[in-house]
């Protein structure tokens, strides 16, 4: 019972939460919540393990409430929680295992980046050195390490966001779960965000992100949860899902210098049921078969001689994905 | 030759679950400290308090270095008829004071009236002797013999001290014994007296005992929860009491090198500036000594109180915490009077039970604290000093280190009592 008081050295590291082999590192059996009158999640039962898991849904589907069940920082209302087989909001051990990135700004703007992710992981039962030595290295693993000695009130939107991850990843955890680290992130930390969960999956850790935009989880995952107004809407792969949607009526907006001529080479094809002029230089066509329409388009393009700028799917998006889920539910 | 087959890998006891939780606490205490030295409010709130102590200070040195005059208790010092001589020397010759053309003569010069005033005083040897007391300027031996007697112990010319059960009850003198003490010294002893427990008691145990928890304190958890990071504390393999826990600790790790640095200071000036012969007054540590452990229990208790305020209601956290000091500041003056302390009623407030520390202590290193209060009834000075108010008998029981040892326990108990109501509180609450 020596009290560590010099934290130098080599700490034992032992895990608090007992791994039981097969056990999914989420599971949630029923789980609901309400906010008083309003209902943040509904009855929704899953379980997790292994590989980068999307979740999708809008703002206020209930992706955030679902995280921070899943965290501990939230009691279902109804139904259970398992985190490594354990309540999360009763027992810390299963933190352990856990890194956590939260959708919140806030961090300790005083703080320098090294100093706020050694601080943090000494809290995980490391000494000192070890810390830091951690710390260096997943800084180094979110590129952050030119800047880990400035304040964090200096760092750039994005660097706030790395560094929020390189806090979540010091322990080395199995799970680590990010809210919406994409927002408000410039294109090049984007990019850096996106390699890093997808590094974190292919090493084989548990991942589950969240986010508003298709396309952005579609670089990330094939592996999806549509959440929709608090429920569960679908589980899977992104790529079905999407094959699902190429036969629902869907548009494609190409910007040309002669609308009317391409236009009408494209009404005799066979999948095209319509096409529109809704502005100068547009040109919508109606399908009920995206990738058959696509397979054609350059042919058909060349056959009518116009010049085409830009091919636009403007239903490829979350919203139209939602519409023919909830339609196909109904 | 066949090895043995390994074991299960030997685990150093020194890396118990101890060794980690404390890693853990350093951790979380070392983060809380650094956290307070970067914010404004902390550094306003101390150096407030350092300048209200310091502007206490200048004040007692002032009232030392003026100090309170002497006065001829037995009008001696006059010269009644305009001899040249003062009354009370004779008095000593046996010549009529009222009488000009009779003076002690043969070559005896006049005195100077300075001579006579505070030419008795008051010889207390500090023991339970009944018999005490000498007649300094020989004026009792002057009586005729049987007027020396006149309390009637059989001993001539002397104070007899009334003892019962340890505690002196009644002071009785002969005529012309102790009659003129030297009163300025007296009084500058009780009012420096009076000070130092005054001052522990309002300036460390109340003022700055009560605020600077109120200010640091009550946003241990709750601040970080209204600014939206407390999840990065709780996010980690560490029990929501212990974070409370080790937050408090960092607290303390701020508060009571402060109080310390405080008390040392105050307990240098008036070490130095305080009366008495000597340089410095060795023998006042001891209360100080009690103040600093009177407040820093108080401020850890209060700590409790106001972060647990913090937590069950984060809205009104620190409006509760405004009414609670409010109720301590109405206790605090309750347990300041006698009367009114043994209605009881005080006992339900931390500010009591901190006093009480800092009264069993004035009765451990002032033993003759009681004999002083006798003293100056006696001498009729009860209303000079305001020695009275804030020095009481011990409470509850009559052993003041018995009471030392409640005193501690209760403040003990009720930390305790308000840090399980707090991680209670935390363990509960959903961080949204």
């Amino acid at each position: 019972m020596m009290p560590d008081i010099h934290q130098v050295g080599e700490g034992q590291q032992m895990p608090s939460a007992p791994v039981v082999p097969g056990t999914p590192a989420i599971m949630l059996d029923h789980v609901s919540k309400w906010y008083g009158e309003v209902i943040g999640l509904n009855d929704v039962s899953l379980a997790i393990s292994g590989g980068v898991t999307g979740v999708l849904g809008m703002n206020g589907a209930g992706k955030s409430t679902l995280l921070k069940i899943i965290v501990g920082r939230l009691m279902p209302s109804q139904g259970q929680i398992r985190l490594f087989g354990t309540d999360p909001f009763k027992n810390p051990a299963p933190y352990h295992r856990l890194g956590y990135v939260s959708e919140s700004e806030k961090l300790y703007d005083w703080m320098t980046g090294l100093d706020f992710v050694t601080t943090l992981a000494r809290l995980h039962g490391m000494t000192r050195d070890e810390a830091r030595e951690r710390a260096l290295h997943v800084l180094e693993f979110v590129g952050l390490t030119d800047v880990c000695n400035k304040e964090i009130g200096k760092y750039s939107k994005g660097m706030r966001q790395r560094v929020k991850i390189a806090h979540a990843l010091v322990n080395d955890p199995d799970l680590i779960v990010l809210d919406e680290p994409l927002q408000g992130c410039d294109p090049l930390a984007r990019t850096t965000i996106m390699n890093v969960v997808r590094e974190l999956g292919a090493m084989g850790k548990t991942v589950l992100v969240t986010s508003h935009i298709l396309s952005e989880i579609e670089r990330i995952t094939e592996q999806i949860v549509i959440l929709h107004n608090g429920r569960l809407l679908a589980l899977g792969n992104l790529h079905a899902i999407r094959e699902l949607l190429d036969h629902v009526p869907h548009r494609i907006l190409l910007r040309t210098d002669n609308a009317r001529t391409l236009g009408r080479h494209f009404l005799p094809h066979p999948d095209v049921y319509g096409v529109r002029f809704p502005d100068e230089g547009e040109l919508i066509i109606e399908t009920n078969n995206l990738s058959g329409v696509h397979q054609d388009l350059p042919a058909i393009i060349v056959r009518s001689g116009a010049l085409v700028t830009a091919i636009e799917n403007p239903d490829d998006n979350l919203e139209s994905l939602l519409g023919y889920l909830m339609e196909g539910r109904a | 030759m066949i090895q043995p087959a390994p074991g299960p890998p030997k685990r150093n006891l020194a890396e118990t679950v101890w060794t980690r939780l404390d890693r853990k606490a350093t951790a979380i205490a070392e983060f809380t400290m650094r956290q307070y030295r970067k914010r404004r409010s902390t550094w306003v709130v101390g150096i407030v308090g350092i300048l209200l102590i310091t502007l206490v200070m200048l004040f007692y040195i002032e009232a030392m270095a003026e100090g309170i005059p002497s006065q001829d208790q037995d009008d001696d010092s006059y010269d009644s008829d305009g001899d040249g001589f003062p009354d009370g020397q004779e008095f000593l010759h046996g010549t009529r004071e009222w009488d000009a053309q009779d003076f002690p003569g043969g070559g005896v010069t006049p005195d100077d009236p300075s001579d006579w005033v505070d030419e008795d005083g008051i010889d207390y040897d500090g023991t339970m002797n009944p018999n005490q007391g000498h007649d300094d300027d020989g004026d009792c031996w002057a009586l005729d013999p049987f007027d020396r007697d006149r309390n009637g112990d059989g001993i001539p010319c002397n104070v007899l001290y009334v003892w019962e059960n340890g505690t002196l009850i009644d002071i009785i003198k002969d005529r012309n014994v102790d009659e003129d003490p030297d009163d300025g010294e007296f009084l500058n002893e009780a009012v420096h007296r009076s000070f130092l427990l005054g001052f522990g008691k309002f300036g460390y145990l109340f003022v700055l005992g009560i605020f600077i928890p109120l200010f640091l304190a009550t946003g241990l958890i709750r601040d970080e929860h209204e600014a939206g990071t407390l999840h990065y504390l709780v996010g980690k393999p560490i029990a929501r009491a212990e974070v409370l826990m080790y937050r408090l600790l960092g607290f303390i790790g701020l508060a009571w090198p402060y109080f310390l640095m405080l008390i040392f200071f105050s307990a240098l000036v008036t070490g130095f500036f305080g009366p008495g012969d000597s340089i410095y007054r060795f023998s006042d540590l001891g209360i100080w000594f009690g103040v600093f452990i009177a407040s820093a229990l108080t401020v850890l208790a209060y700590a409790a109180i106001f972060a647990t305020f913090g937590i069950v209601t984060p809205k009104y956290g620190v409006l509760l915490a405004l009414l609670f000091a409010f109720w301590e500041f109405v206790m605090m003056f309750l347990s300041m009077f006698a009367a009114t302390r043994d209605m009881g009623l005080a006992t339900l407030s931390v500010s009591f039970w901190g006093s009480e520390i800092i009264n069993s202590t004035a009765w451990l290193v002032w033993s003759d604290h009681a004999d002083m209060t006798q003293q100056a009834e006696m001498l009729g000075w009860v209303g000079d000093v305001a020695l009275w108010q804030v020095w009481l008998s011990p409470f509850p029981t009559t052993y003041p280190i018995v009471n030392l040892f409640i005193s501690i326990i209760v403040l003990l108990l009720l930390t305790g009592l308000f840090v399980l109501v707090g991680q209670r509180a935390f363990k509960k609450r959903e961080i949204e």
